[in-house]
């Protein structure tokens, strides 16, 4: 009788005990809920940062907010100079030393970093490019400007503007440079039927004055020229100076691809007709991000990710939205300065 | 367990819940959890709501300021436009119509407006520009950029286009000044010509972007929460993620809010939902708006209502117990009760008062139990009580007697001895006769110690011997330890008799009785063994039978002696028999010394008291 009283007595007990346990794993699941995200750990190798130097510093600050946004403690090693590939290196192994969750980085040389950065990879750490990328398929993820689209678009832009007998030439930047490859492939198949009007190609090397130079040969060569396209800042701003120069601004319409004070000078002059923008604040901000997506293992068959681009026409440059992207930085900033030297 | 079978009918699960207890407790535990349980979720949604409450007052009251904040700042900097606009020098310097008055006018302003940009860093540009085309720029250190056309710029037009007012621009880069492309918000003016009332030119201020910006980053509430600013036709004037959302990469709801300028509003943003709160200028036309996740905001309040998820865990903890305590403390007497009413029902008749604490009803149950129970006790103790009276009385009738046919024999053979004039052994009989008398008559007593007993024994074989001659003969060798011990009477005479008359009277030759008493270890052995003609093993397996009475012995049969030496000393004690056809028969009394000590030391009590 007094064992089974017992008996009872621990059924009697199982009841509250089972509804506690219930109540607690209720709290205990909301609580675990809240707590998704990780606080992951990245670092980003840009190829250079410097105050004069809009597009990096525009990636970097990019970058910089998705990780505030997200929750990530992210690390800038940023060379102080383009070519400094040394100073890269170096900082690569510091941060495969550091043992990140990933490491973000837009390589200088197409070659020099292939071994060290497959030595990350095979510390377990992912690696992430950004902007550029390197010979070897190291890589988990690319976010960059997609050349060809861009180049797409603008070419069919341009054809807006074109007529069967129509001239065009075009100013590369480095021959044989995977952009330039990239950009003109998509220039020319954007031009579509108007390919064939597509006189010559010339690169400067991206110097200014190698484009200038290039342009004017080519206006005099030309005399019925009505359209030249530059493939990226030194390539457009050098072409349309010379076109200014020459006079011949009302004949030639001048395109063009990347943004600075003076290509929105020009513009405003009337000498450029329109610029293909790239997206450096969503390149650095979508490279977080994305990173985010890919340690998550929420969208990891995705290989690519393209930052998108940006037409801009001259009647367009102080739009709202246009503003932010061609002026990102508010104040009188360096950026300004820096490019004062190009005037004139 | 004699309740087993009735409680086998049911099954587990209907005794379970049939039971008081469970009655009690379910039905208790069930409301408990259903009051808690809507407790919780009323303080919850009620926290949540004062949560919620809370955090829009302060969004509101922050907005408010901000708002104030900007609406002093812009009144400040028309100040100082106004200061410019309406100073004798812009008349001149615009308006005048000589031309060295109209250059003093002009260092004039220029030296004013140096004063100002020197005073207030948060102020990029101030100057003058008229419809000729003419202007006047941070004193005269800046241009006019000729590429943009005056007729284009909105700030511009706006501002001539308005009576006495001003207009603020949106945030923008200002493009009208050559090399310039700050970011920055735009007051502008119309001067007007006191002699033609026209207004034909414009004073601007260019305020520092971040001067705004700053301004609303300073009073960035939570985490997730952000306030932006849109001016009269949506568009932002700023906003903390303003390049996601030019970049493409977000979107904030500004063209599906209403905008109310004291309004509250929820829009969703895939699949989040988030709480809009507008406080609109009047003076800028500017609404300034705080956007905040909704499930942050309740942050505060879920933390509130794991909190509350506990106090109710532990009140329905504290709730069951108690409630488990009521139901046991209902409950408890009554299974007391029911275990003292099987324990009844078993057999067990003896009193055994329950005591129970409980409610007036239990108590009054168990004391008409108890009641119950203590009559039965009585009354079994009197049937008790009765019947052992009955069975002394009974054997104190059968002690008091005779045989009458021994009595008789006895006197017969006195009579015959006196005839024959053996005066000797009529002297012998009769006074073994009389002790045997007075021996079965002086002592009330159940028990006699055994020295006694043999002492009524031998008289009672003297006078045997005497009739049976020379047929009979007897020994008696008791051992000096035991003749204080005590023993039931009437034990070994009936024993002795049957002896006699069953054993040695149908001998053809002389008959020999020999009894041996002696102690081992606790026990007082007495053995009266017997030469006669013995007993077949039918006769033997017999002999404790209730019928088998001895009629010479007063009907004092062997039945009637094992079972009182049983009765009296245990089961494990009494009498065993011995025997064999032709050969004789051996009695063993077997009787405890220590329980005869016991019951002597009790007499002695009794005689005592």
């Amino acid at each position: 009788m007094k064992k089974r009283t017992e008996n009872r007595k621990k059924r009697y007990l199982l009841f509250p005990l089972l509804l506690i346990l219930a109540l607690l794993a209720l709290s205990l699941y909301e609580k675990k809920s809240d707590r998704s995200k990780e606080n992951y750990s990245m670092i980003y190798i840009p190829k250079v940062e410097d105050e004069a130097n809009d597009f990096w510093e525009t990636l970097i600050q990019g970058a910089v907010m998705a990780a505030e946004d997200y929750g990530v403690d992210l690390q800038i090693l940023a060379p102080d100079s383009e070519t400094n590939l040394e100073q890269q290196e170096s900082y690569l192994k510091e941060a495969i030393a550091m043992a990140p969750d990933a490491i973000l980085i837009s390589p200088q040389s197409v070659t020099e970093s292939n071994a060290l950065l497959k030595q990350a990879k095979d510390a377990g750490i992912h690696v992430i490019f950004i902007d550029s990328y390197v010979s070897e398929p190291v890589q988990d993820l690319i976010i960059a400007t997609d050349n060809v689209v861009m180049g797409e678009e603008l070419g069919a832009y341009a054809a807006t503007f074109l007529e069967e007998d129509s001239e065009i030439v075009m100013v590369g930047h480095v021959q044989n440079s995977s952009t330039a490859i990239e950009r003109e492939q998509g220039i020319r198949s954007g031009l579509g039927s108007f390919e064939k009007n597509v006189r010559e190609t010339v690169f400067c090397g991206s110097q200014f004055s190698v484009a200038y130079d290039q342009t004017t040969e080519l206006l005099k060569k030309y005399p019925d020229l009505d359209m030249v396209i530059g493939m990226n800042e030194y390539s457009t701003v050098g072409a349309a100076r010379a076109v200014r120069d020459m006079g011949r601004q009302s004949e030639v319409m001048v395109l063009g691809i990347d943004n600075s004070l003076e290509t929105i000078q020009l513009m405003e002059e009337g000498v450029i007709r329109a610029i293909m923008l790239q997206m450096p604040f969503n390149m650095g901000y979508l490279g977080v991000e994305e990173t985010i997506h890919l340690l998550n293992r929420e969208k990891i068959d995705v290989k690519y990710i393209n930052s998108g681009t940006k037409l801009i026409e001259t009647k367009d440059i102080y739009t709202e939205e246009n503003q932010k992207l061609l002026f990102p930085f508010s104040g009188k900033g360096s950026f300004f300065v820096n490019f004062q030297p190009f005037f004139g | 367990m004699a309740s087993g079978g009735k409680r086998g009918r049911f099954s587990f699960l209907s005794e379970k819940f049939s039971s008081i207890r469970m009655e009690i407790l379910l039905p208790f535990s069930i409301l408990m959890l259903t009051a808690i349980a809507a407790m919780a979720l009323i303080s919850t949604v009620y926290t949540k709501e004062a949560v919620y409450d809370n955090a829009r007052n302060y969004t509101g009251r922050l907005l408010s300021q901000l708002n104030k904040d900007i609406d002093s700042y812009i009144s400040y900097m028309e100040n100082i436009s106004v200061m410019i606009r309406d100073s004798e020098d812009v008349q001149t310097w615009l308006f005048g119509e000589d031309e060295e008055k109209r250059e003093q006018a002009g260092s004039a302003i220029s030296a004013q407006m140096e004063t100002v940009l020197r005073s207030r860093p948060d102020i990029y540009n101030i100057g003058i520009i008229a419809d000729s085309g003419k202007s006047l720029i941070n004193g005269r250190t800046d241009l006019l950029n000729q590429n943009v056309q005056l007729s284009e710029v909105s700030w511009y037009r706006e501002a001539l286009e308005e009576e006495d007012g001003f207009q603020i621009s949106s945030s923008h880069v200002q493009n009208m000044i050559r090399d310039g492309y700050q970011w920055v918000i735009t007051l502008s003016t119309a001067v007007r010509n006191r002699n033609d009332l026209q207004q034909k030119a414009v004073v601007f201020i260019d305020l520092n972007y971040s001067s705004i910006s700053d301004l609303c980053e300073n009073n960035r509430l939570e985490s997730q929460e952000y306030v932006f600013i849109l001016d009269a036709d949506r568009r932002i004037i700023y906003h903390p993620r303003q390049q996601l959302l030019y970049g493409g990469l977000r979107t904030e709801h500004t063209s599906d809010l209403t905008l109310d300028p004291e309004g509250e509003e929820l829009a969703g943003d895939d699949g989040k939902t988030l709480l809009y709160i507008s406080r609109s200028s009047e003076k800028t036309g500017w609404t300034v708006v705080s956007a905040a996740v909704t499930k942050e905001m309740l942050g505060k309040s879920s933390q509130a209502g794991i909190i509350y998820l506990l106090a109710a865990v532990v009140l329905i903890v504290v709730g069951v117990t108690v409630s488990n305590a009521i139901s046991k403390r209902i409950t408890q007497p009554m299974q007391t009760l029911g275990t003292a009413m099987e324990r009844m029902q078993s057999g067990d008749l003896q009193r055994h008062p329950v005591t129970v604490e409980g409610s007036r009803e239990i108590t009054l149950l168990s004391d008409s139990f108890n009641q119950m129970s203590e009559r039965i006790d009585s009354l079994v103790q009197q049937n008790q009580r009765e019947q052992e009276e009955k069975r002394k009385m009974q054997l104190r009738a059968l002690q008091s007697q005779i045989n009458p046919h021994f009595l008789y024999n006895t006197l017969d053979s006195i009579i015959w001895m006196a005839e024959s004039g053996k005066n000797e052994e009529v002297v012998k009989m009769t006074a073994a006769l009389a002790r045997l008398l007075r021996q079965n008559i002086s002592n009330e007593e159940e028990e006699a110690a055994i020295e006694q007993e043999i002492l009524a024994a031998q008289s009672y074989l003297t006078i045997q011997k005497m009739r049976y001659q020379d047929k009979l003969e007897y020994e008696i060798n008791i051992a000096s330890d035991i003749k204080q011990e005590r023993i039931l009477k009437m034990v070994l005479q009936p024993i002795i008799e049957n002896a006699i008359y069953h054993g040695l009277k149908y001998k053809e030759s002389r008959g020999f009785l020999n009894i041996n008493g002696y102690r081992i270890a606790d026990e007082v052995i007495i053995e009266i063994q017997d030469n006669g003609v013995g007993m077949d093993e039918e006769t033997l397996a017999h002999i404790f039978e209730e019928h088998k009475v001895n009629y010479h012995s007063n009907g004092v049969g062997v039945y009637n002696v094992q079972k009182r030496l049983q009765l009296t000393y245990g089961a494990e004690y009494g009498l065993v028999y011995e025997s064999r056809k032709n050969v004789g028969t051996c009695v063993t009394v077997r009787i405890p010394v220590v329980r005869s000590e016991q019951i002597r030391k009790e007499l002695s009590e009794e005689e005592g008291a």
